[in-house]
């Protein structure tokens, strides 16, 4: 244990699950507080502990499941490409998506149950994200769950002040995803062989996903129109009194 | 003519110094001026957010967040009897109140020098900071 904490690979691990932890925190806490706006007063609390509570679970239960699964042979291949895209992902400007027809939950199990399929489907990224930086040790797994943990509790502007004071934030974290990437992609069975021939490709591999989901990220983004960056959302006068007399 | 500012208020403590200081000083003004207050709500509810939950639930969140911010700056021009208009934007701060002075063809920006959060002022810059930079007519920064 100690002579872990005096490696420069664990502190370098260490920060590298704190970005992505960061980066793909999602918006669960967002989700959990706008799922539960429309309870009545009494349930609120309720519904937002519930929420916290079932996040915090599935979050655990998700990542031990990537864990396993990564360890067959081939899918770190699979988990290589998602991640691949998922840091393409995080430099495209977000998407808007049209309105679709989700009702407001007004109920108690209904928001519960939004807010758990939320964090499944939003926790997926960070989950295989975390689980490739930790590389199997136990340690740094739960190291960055225990990170993602307030994450998901409390919503939180850093992200999104750190992004717009700092933009190439967004880069970094994908050519970032992409390099874990690549170091999964190098520990498949696959290129178990290949990797024993050409020690150099330990590097070159990563370093090659994570400029080419730089690469493919600003290609992607270019094509893309400009949107509109602020909405507006609500205008409205007030004349002073002595108008109205 | 008639003079028109824009306040930016985020309810902290400094945004409504300013409008304290507007009010105050309305007497400088042959007219009284066309006051805006402008309050930004960061987007907080991304593309993934939109699939679980309706844009009115979000609006009406923003707008609840929104109309807290502005309920102390309102209060006290509405005791000043000064006219004003109150508008909420979605996106980032600095950018939004620059944008919005320009819709508006604001004659000048007041403003606190510090917003809400110390923390992130101080690693981050301001917001203030931010706007003199972009903004194309005068920001007066109250301390």
């Amino acid at each position: 244990m100690l002579e872990m904490l005096s490696s420069t690979q664990f502190w370098v691990d260490v920060f590298k699950i704190i970005v992505i932890d960061l980066l793909l925190s999602g918006d669960n806490a967002v989700v959990i507080a706008l799922a539960c706006r429309n309870l009545p007063d009494a349930q609120r609390k309720k519904g937002i502990m519930y929420g916290v509570g079932g996040a915090i679970g599935l979050r655990i239960v998700l990542t031990f499941f990537a864990v396993s699964l990564l360890s067959l042979p081939y899918l770190k291949l699979v988990g290589a490409l998602l991640l691949l895209w998922i840091g393409v992902k995080l430099i495209l400007p977000e998407e808007e998506h049209g309105e679709g027809n989700i009702k407001a939950e007004t109920h108690l199990l209904g928001a519960v149950k939004t807010i758990i399929i939320a964090d499944f489907v939003m926790s997926l990224d960070n989950v295989l994200g975390v689980a490739a930086a930790a590389n199997g040790n136990t340690f740094l797994l739960v190291f960055g769950l225990l990170i993602s943990i307030p994450l998901i509790a409390w919503s939180s502007q850093l992200v999104l002040k750190l992004i717009d004071r700092f933009p190439v934030i967004i880069y970094a974290g994908g050519a970032l995803l992409g390099y874990v990437a690549g170091e999964m992609l190098a520990g498949d069975a696959l290129f178990k062989t290949l990797l024993e021939a050409q020690h150099v490709l330990h590097w070159l591999i990563p370093a090659g996903c994570a400029l080419l989901v730089l690469v493919v990220g600003r290609w992607l983004a270019a094509r893309k129109t400009a949107k509109a960056r602020v909405i507006d959302l609500l205008d409205e006068q007030v004349p002073s009194p002595h108008d109205k007399s | 003519m008639t003079m028109k500012i824009l306040i930016p208020v985020d309810g902290s403590a400094g945004a409504n110094r300013a409008v304290e200081y507007v009010i105050r000083n309305v007497g400088w003004l042959k007219e009284a001026p066309q006051v805006c207050l402008l309050n930004v709500q960061w987007k907080l509810a991304s593309g993934n957010v939109k699939l679980f939950i309706n844009q009115e639930t979000i609006n009406d969140y923003y707008r609840e967040q929104g109309a807290f911010a502005l309920a102390e700056a309102r209060a006290k021009l509405d005791s000043a009897g000064l006219a004003y208009s109150y508008h909420i934007s979605i996106g980032a701060p600095a950018e939004a109140i620059v944008q919005y002075a320009q819709e508006q063809q604001v004659d000048q920006i007041v403003m606190s020098a510090h917003g809400q959060d110390k923390l992130s002022n101080l690693l981050l810059g301001s917001v203030a900071s931010k706007v003199t930079h972009l903004a194309s007519v005068p920001v007066l920064l109250i301390k």
